[in-house]
């Protein structure tokens, strides 16, 4: 049946609409569900992973991370660079240090699995951490903005260890890297005068300019050993003031992303977990998720203390930027696709970026709840 | 006799039924009635994209509540001070409850999912524990 590609498309989105259902049934991220539902499909009923497969988990990847990065406030990270850049760093790499150290001390992992285990376990989930902030309305202060551009300096920090860590130190990096750094500056201004020249079309000609980017730097990335996300977070950043004030042109390409390609990625993630990893693997997937938590209280909660958080709030600060999902299991992906970590150690990975989205945020949730008073909404 | 009442309501069928019930007690008791609506926004969110959409559904339905309680106040002739937070339920009426010094607290039934009643605890349990004043169920 999977030979016949319309069939095998009906699958895939149909675990897709299923995943979209259940998510909304239980309040809970669609990505999240995808991954599962994709363990579930992948260990049941086999979900072949064909090259257009790959392609659109691939694209969707990259729309995901350039989204990402079209989520920073600039102007917010530029008036906060000390305290949001020193947290995030912290944020960043202490999980970053410890999960390798530990994947290559304490498991005996040669050091370019470590390294994959070191950047899948660093990340934080802005968009925990910004749900929180809404809600506590702390996203309207400077401590709440510092916090929020904390965490997109670890995201950040992720990126550019995925990027870097593992490219070829040739000429050829020093010309990727220029044609980046070009594009960084560049775009800002040539962007929203390119949207305005062309217009809102349907023919999307202003997607097709941003794609035509992120498809030629990821292309020059990959053959430079990098990979396609690292770009495409820095051009998101660029292009992110001129999002923040026309909004519509990112909601179309979200529109796109969830629609059909961020599931074929999530699902493949998921797919590729291996059940009987998950039983062997218990005590590392543990390990990891522990040593995660650990090494972001030893460098978040005393910066907490630091701007006067009081125990609860700080605890429960600590706990949500423990969180994180999509920058770690496109890290652990990208062990698994370029052969650097094999299928046991990628699920082991996975899980464990999978249990940093849930328990800390189950138990922020459950025992540590900010006796602040909710912040009032204007609806 | 209550002297600062406080009603949760969530939109729902069994938030409005504890709104006319609280109105009622607020008539009888000739005291101020205050509201108090949750905006709930997804747990374990993937991208700030969900957040800011939940929050805009909230809003909108949030918006049509508030119009549709005050002139169901108006109608029973109670002096209504409604206010929407966004956050966890229990907590955020529990903190609401406590600013107000609350003396009776009037909620309809209010559901998750049944996932989340189970991991993290049923909001007319935790209310009922939690809350500085007498509970009122209303189903």
């Amino acid at each position: 049946m999977m030979d016949n590609i319309w069939l095998a498309s009906a699958v895939w989105i149909g675990l897709a609409l299923a995943s979209s259902l259940i998510s909304i049934r239980l309040a809970l991220s669609v990505a999240l569900i995808e991954i599962v539902v994709g363990a579930f499909g992948g260990n049941l009923i086999g979900l072949p992973l064909t090259p257009w497969v790959n392609y659109l988990a691939g694209f969707g990847a990259i729309l995901l991370t350039f989204l990402a990065g079209a989520e920073v406030d600039m102007a917010v990270v530029r008036r906060n660079l000390g305290a949001s850049f020193g947290i995030g760093f912290v944020s960043f790499l202490l999980p970053y240090l410890g999960c390798m150290l530990a994947a290559r001390y304490l498991l005996g992992w040669p050091w370019p699995q470590a390294q994959i285990a070191g950047i899948s376990l660093s990340t934080t989930s802005v968009a925990v951490v910004y749900a929180v902030m809404v809600e506590t309305g702390l996203n309207k202060t400077e401590l709440g903005k510092i916090i929020l551009a904390a965490c997109f300096i670890t995201d950040l920090g992720t990126v550019l260890a995925l990027g870097i860590v593992f490219a070829s130190f040739t000429i050829w990096l020093l010309a990727f890297a220029a044609a980046t750094i070009v594009m960084v500056i560049l775009l800002p201004k040539v962007g929203p005068w390119f949207f305005a020249w062309v217009g809102q079309r349907v023919s999307e000609p202003e997607i097709k300019f941003l794609l035509l980017i992120l498809f030629a730097l990821g292309g020059f990335a990959t053959a430079v050993g990098s990979e396609a996300v690292l770009p495409a977070y820095l051009i998101g950043m660029a292009l992110a003031p001129a999002f923040q004030h026309d909004p519509e042109l990112p909601h179309r390409m979200r529109v796109i992303a969830f629609a059909v390609l961020t599931p074929f990625y999530f699902l493949k993630a998921g797919s590729l977990v291996e059940v009987n990893a998950l039983v062997t693997g218990a005590g590392l997937i543990a390990l990891f998720l522990g040593m995660k938590m650990a090494t972001k209280f030893v460098g978040i909660l005393p910066l907490t203390r630091y701007y006067r958080f009081d125990k609860r709030e700080g605890m429960y600060t600590t706990l949500l930027m423990s969180t994180g999902l999509t920058f770690g299991s496109i890290s652990a992906l990208y062990g698994l696709t370029n052969h650097i970590i094999d299928q046991e150690q990628y699920t082991v990975l996975l899980t464990a970026v999978i249990g940093s989205a849930v328990v800390p945020t189950v138990i922020a949730q459950k025992w540590f709840l900010p006796k602040i008073a909710p912040a009032k909404q204007e609806v | 006799m209550f002297k600062r009442i406080v009603v949760a309501n969530d939109g729902s069928e069994g938030g409005f039924k504890a709104l006319a019930l609280a109105c009622d007690i607020a008539k009888r008791d000739g005291t101020a009635l205050h509201m108090i609506s949750v905006e709930v926004l997804p747990n374990m969110p993937a991208s700030i994209d969900e957040v800011i959409e939940a929050k805009t559904d909230e809003n909108h339905k949030f918006h049509d509540v508030l119009a549709k309680a005050r002139d169901i106040a108006k109608k029973k002739g109670v002096k209504l001070d409604a206010e929407v937070v966004a956050g966890h339920a229990a907590s955020a009426i529990v903190a609401y409850a406590k600013a107000h010094k609350a003396d009776l607290l009037v909620v309809g039934f209010m559901g998750h999912s049944a996932l989340y009643e189970r991991i993290i605890g049923g909001t007319a349990d935790r209310l009922v524990r939690l809350a500085p004043c007498p509970v009122l169920v209303v189903k």
